[in-house]
């Protein structure tokens, strides 16, 4: 229960609303669950739903309109690839098959050491810029623009020591 | 009446009310602009860009305020653009073009793109024969597709979103029409898109999936075959199936529906019924059914049907031809006399109670219904008149619905009630537990069971809610039997009845009883009498002739008080002063009635014959046969006369409409009314149950009758049975244990309905969570109550040391009663 886990969180988040409107903190409150628990659980919703009176099929339509928020367990980073019109002219689409050639996954999988999920997206507004990927993790969110499978794989390189690093630290 | 705007469609003039859309004043004059996610009953969206047409307006000198003339004619500025007919009301001067160039390049086109991910398995397809994207494709699509078949998107097709309804994913045009129709219409927000663009899903997160007693309706709104029953799916092509138009015969709203019926070899060459379709009554249930009159009909075919005459021979019952089945209840009767009663339900239909009571009077017997809820005296005194339509009940109408879950006892009339205080109606509850129409109540009045009558008693004098019912311009009471007993609701109707007396007569006032089953009414109608002690009446009459009810199977304790028929001995063995009845059983099963009885006689189906049913508006309505009768079967009406006949008492048996004619000639209510006025129909609007191409499947057009609102009898018969005493309230170490309904229950129509059995479950009783800790009970857990063993649920609403009981559960109980419970 996010209300008993976060109390003054969520407690600061619904006092933003009025009363009558409180269903407006469905995003915030998303956002709470996903950092907690990497993605929402279907428990999560209702308790949302719950606290907001609202359906918690209204919830968990909220969550499939938004790509950033993830409703399915997957991997701690979450590397979302624009695949969309103007990226694929710039070579997204060729990037992406590349990639996942090199990590040995299909799209929308998972790398074997649990640690990057590979997805293709859409519009992510960086469409001069392409190849080009999000990477969604509990730091946040980051950009990466102007991309070749060199420096994508560098990057996850990156990622798995400062893993390995933190989980013998 | 609201301003008149004249506009042009397709050159041709019509005059329409302000803030008519596009779309419906083409209609008006029958052009019909394809639409997908437009549809009359819900606010426009304007989503799918399929109604698309070029509108003109005059062009207005700014300067002057004068529109501008060219060759003496307004000048019409088109815009750039094309404009949604389904969203863009009409304004004076319009022009609009349906069918230019331009109009129709878009139709083609949207329809290019839904086909561009379309499955196009019409030939398997459920809705196909009968589809808005099939019709408008023909009508205005393209005669080949640009886009490469093998991009098509797959998805999955055979997705449940609950035990009723399935969704075929690949076939949704993304409508949101069945989201829409749960959100504004059942009020039950339980489907909602998942995703977007061409990933979009229907999805619900309900529990159970698709939680709602109206689902069955969205199949019917879906443009496409994306939405279909787990009754019907695959079940029949809707061109080899006849309609017959019927009423539901589940619950006092008399929803008009259309049986379907095929012949068919998997039913070894007979005609069954395939489905239940709503047809349009906008004073009734405008285009749609709740779930249990849907899905509830598999009653008519189930294979325990009785089909012939049987009668007790050596202690067992023996298979009789019907004319000595019918000689030897004739003779039982015409020797009983005075002492023979007749018992009847409210499953039967007017004609068939009509013939019952003529019978009894004929014998100098009596005539009595067999009810737990009383006041029907009163609903025929100042019930609602004719020109009552709950379509117009808004400002100025206040509505008090008192002891009824309107959700489980008529859900209808919940849909009807909740849009009525969406129009700006006052709606007041008055429940001792909270009821799901309170969120759409202005007031809610709380009382503890037991207090009902006293507390609307007290109601006209109360604040604010006391003003909203005396200074209302329209008053509508609806009482039912949450909590209560005949005698219970008996006083309950007295007491609503005084806050309408003074506008009897007027539409749109008065009083409406929410009955137990769909003629109750119409048994009142015709005299038949409530009977309190049903003990008694086993104990004093000769013969007992029982039809449409089951007295002994809801509660068998009564079998035990009956002489000798706990064992059914041989009478000759009797060793009581009185000897046992002859009990006479009309019925469809073997009831555990039936089953002490020494002939039963098999009636037809409310789908296999003709017949009327009041409403508890008291509208009286035809229903049509559908299928062929069961076996020998015959209609109750014509059995009692043929019954009546052996004993030279002449009742019609041959004619349903004869035996109206007859009513209408003897029972004052019925005054003037014939069948043919019953199938009298004017025109529906919104027209949508036509074979018209948008709205194909979905509701059907009604060309059998709207029925007619019966006359008021202003000085009722006789006085309800006036609750005495004080209001049960036990002690610490008992339990006011109290009836309610549920719309599922295991009713013989619902339990032979196998697709709902997972939503009915089985025998249990609803306690308060702190009640239910008191017993140190969990939800699921088992309880005795007066030597029954159930299952706990637990519902916060339930007041505490109160166990909700519901009727046909299982559990026997005819009133409130003080219960001993105990974990089990
Ligand atoms: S399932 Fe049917 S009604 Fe619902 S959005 Fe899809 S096409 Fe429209
Ligand atoms: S509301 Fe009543 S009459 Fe209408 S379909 Fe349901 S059960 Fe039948
Ligand atoms: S299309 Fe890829 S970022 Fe815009
Ligand atoms: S946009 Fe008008 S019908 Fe869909």
């Amino acid at each position: 229960m996010l209300a008993e886990k976060y109390p003054e969180e969520v407690k600061k988040i619904l006092e933003k609303y009025p009363p009558e409107q409180k269903r407006s903190a469905v995003m915030p409150l998303l956002y709470l669950a996903q950092r907690d628990g990497g993605y929402i659980t279907k428990e999560a919703m209702k308790d949302i739903a719950a606290m907001l009176e609202i359906a918690p099929t209204e919830v968990a339509s909220i969550i499939g309109f938004y790509t950033l928020f993830l409703d399915e367990e997957a991997g701690k980073y979450r590397m979302q690839v624009c695949t969309d019109l103007p990226c694929a002219l710039r070579g997204a689409d060729k990037f992406l098959e590349e990639l996942c050639g090199n990590l040995g996954v299909k799209v929308g999988e998972t790398t074997s050491d649990g640690l990057v999920t590979v997805e293709a997206v859409m519009c992510l507004a960086g469409c001069d810029k392409a190849p080009m990927f999000q990477m969604q993790s509990s730091e946040g969110l980051e950009y990466h623009e102007n991309q070749t499978v060199e420096s994508a794989m560098g990057l996850i390189e990156e990622i798995r020591r400062k893993e390995q690093f933190s989980q013998q630290g | 009446m609201t301003k008149q705007v004249t506009l042009t469609i397709d050159g041709q003039q019509v005059a329409v009310s302000e803030g008519t859309l596009i779309v419906n004043a083409a209609k008006q004059i029958g052009i019909d602009i394809p639409v997908f996610c437009y549809h009359p009953k819900m606010e426009p969206v304007g989503m799918c860009r399929q109604c698309l047409v070029e509108v003109g307006r005059p062009v207005v000198d700014r300067a002057t305020g004068q529109v501008v003339m060219e060759d003496g004619k307004p000048k019409i500025q088109f815009g750039a653009k094309l404009e949604t007919a389904c969203t863009t009301p009409v304004s004076d001067g319009m022009v609009v073009l349906t069918a230019s160039e331009k109009a129709k390049a878009n139709q083609r086109e949207i329809l290019e793109f839904l086909l561009t991910s379309h499955p196009l398995d019409c030939p398997v397809c459920d809705k196909g024969g009968e589809c808005p994207l099939q019709n408008l494709t023909l009508a205005h699509g393209a005669p080949a597709s640009r886009f490469i078949y093998d991009e098509k998107q797959h998805a999955d097709k055979r997705v449940p979103l609950g035990d009723l309804i399935w969704l075929d994913r690949e076939r949704c045009i993304q409508c949101a029409r069945c989201i829409r129709f749960q959100d504004e219409i059942a009020g039950e927000s339980v489907l909602a898109f998942y995703q977007r663009g061409r990933a979009t899903d229907i999805i619900t997160n309900s529990e159970p999936g698709f939680d709602s007693i109206f689902s069955g309706n969205t199949t019917d709104i879906c443009p496409v075959g994306a939405l279909t029953t787990a009754d019907f799916r695959f079940g029949a092509r809707p061109w080899e199936m006849k309609a017959a138009a019927s009423i539901c015969s589940q619950c006092p709203v008399g929803c008009n529906v259309t049986l379907n019926t095929r012949r068919e070899a998997k039913s070894g060459g007979k005609v069954v019924l395939k489905r239940v379709m709503p047809r349009q009554n906008e004073a009734v249930n405008e285009i749609w059914i709740c779930d249990k009159g849907r899905f509830a009909h598999h009653f008519t075919e189930n294979e325990h049907r009785l089909a012939t005459p049987l009668a007790r021979k050596d202690g067992k019952l023996a298979l009789v031809s019907w004319d000595k089945a019918l000689g030897l209840v004739a003779g039982k009767l015409a020797d009983a006399k005075g002492e023979a009663v007749v018992l009847a339900s409210g499953r039967l239909s007017n004609e068939d109670l009509f013939n019952l009571k003529q019978l009894a009077d004929g014998l100098g017997g009596e005539a009595l219904l067999y009810t737990q809820m009383g006041g029907g005296e009163l609903t025929t005194a100042y019930g609602v008149p004719a020109g009552t339509n709950f379509a117009e009940m808004g400002i100025g109408t206040t509505i008090l619905v008192v002891a009824s879950d309107l959700y489980n006892e008529a859900p209808i009339w919940y849909l009807r009630l909740k849009q009525a205080a969406e129009r700006g109606a006052t709606l007041i509850l008055a429940n001792a537990r909270e009821t799901k129409l309170e969120k759409y109540s202005q007031f809610v009045v709380r009382y503890s069971y037991g207090d009902e009558a006293e507390t609307i008693c007290g109601l006209a004098k109360k604040a604010h809610v006391g003003e909203a019912i005396t200074s209302a311009e329209n008053l509508v009471v609806l009482y039912g039997s949450d909590g209560l007993g005949l005698d219970g609701s008996s006083a309950l109707a007295a007491a609503c009845a005084e806050l309408v007396k003074s506008r009897a007569g007027k539409p749109n006032n008065g009083l409406i009883g929410v009955w137990p089953r769909a003629n109750d009414q119409g048994a009142w109608e015709l005299g038949f009498k409530p009977v309190a002690d049903l003990k008694a009446v086993f104990q004093k009459a000769n013969v007992v002739y029982i039809a449409g009810a089951d007295p002994f199977g809801d509660n068998p304790e009564l079998t035990s008080r009956i002489p000798h028929h706990a064992s059914r001995i041989p009478q000759h063995a009797s060793r009581s002063t009185h000897p046992a009845p002859f009990i006479i059983v009309q019925e469809l099963f073997l009831t555990e009635t039936a089953k002490l009885a020494d002939v039963i006689l098999p009636a037809q189906a409310v789908t296999e014959r003709e017949g009327s049913f009041t409403s508890g508006e008291r509208r009286a309505q035809r229903f049509y046969p559908a299928v062929p009768a069961r076996g020998q079967s015959r209609a109750d009406f014509v059995i009692t006369a043929q019954i009546a006949a052996e004993f030279g008492l002449e009742l019609e048996g041959r004619f349903a409409a004869r035996v109206m004619d007859k009513m209408a000639a003897t029972v004052k209510t019925f005054a003037g009314i014939s069948y043919r006025e019953l199938a009298e129909t004017t025109e529906q609007w919104p027209i949508v149950g036509r074979g018209d191409l948008y709205y194909g499947g979905t509701t059907y057009e009604n060309k059998q009758g709207l029925g007619v609102i019966l006359a008021l009898s202003p000085s009722p018969t006789g006085r309800g049975a006036r609750g005495e005493g004080k209001p049960l309230r036990p002690d610490e170490d008992h339990w006011l244990a109290v009836p309610v309904t549920r719309l599922y229950d295991l009713g013989i129509t619902v339990a032979t309905s196998a697709l709902l059995k997972a939503r009915t479950g089985g025998a249990h009783i609803l306690l308060h969570p702190d009640s239910a800790q008191k017993l140190g009970l969990a939800a699921g857990e088992q309880v005795e109550l007066n030597g029954n063993r159930l299952e706990v649920r637990l519902d916060p609403t339930v007041p505490v040391m109160v166990a909700l009981v519901p009727r046909s559960m299982g559990v026997p109980i005819a009133g409130p009663m003080v219960a001993k419970i105990k974990a089990a």
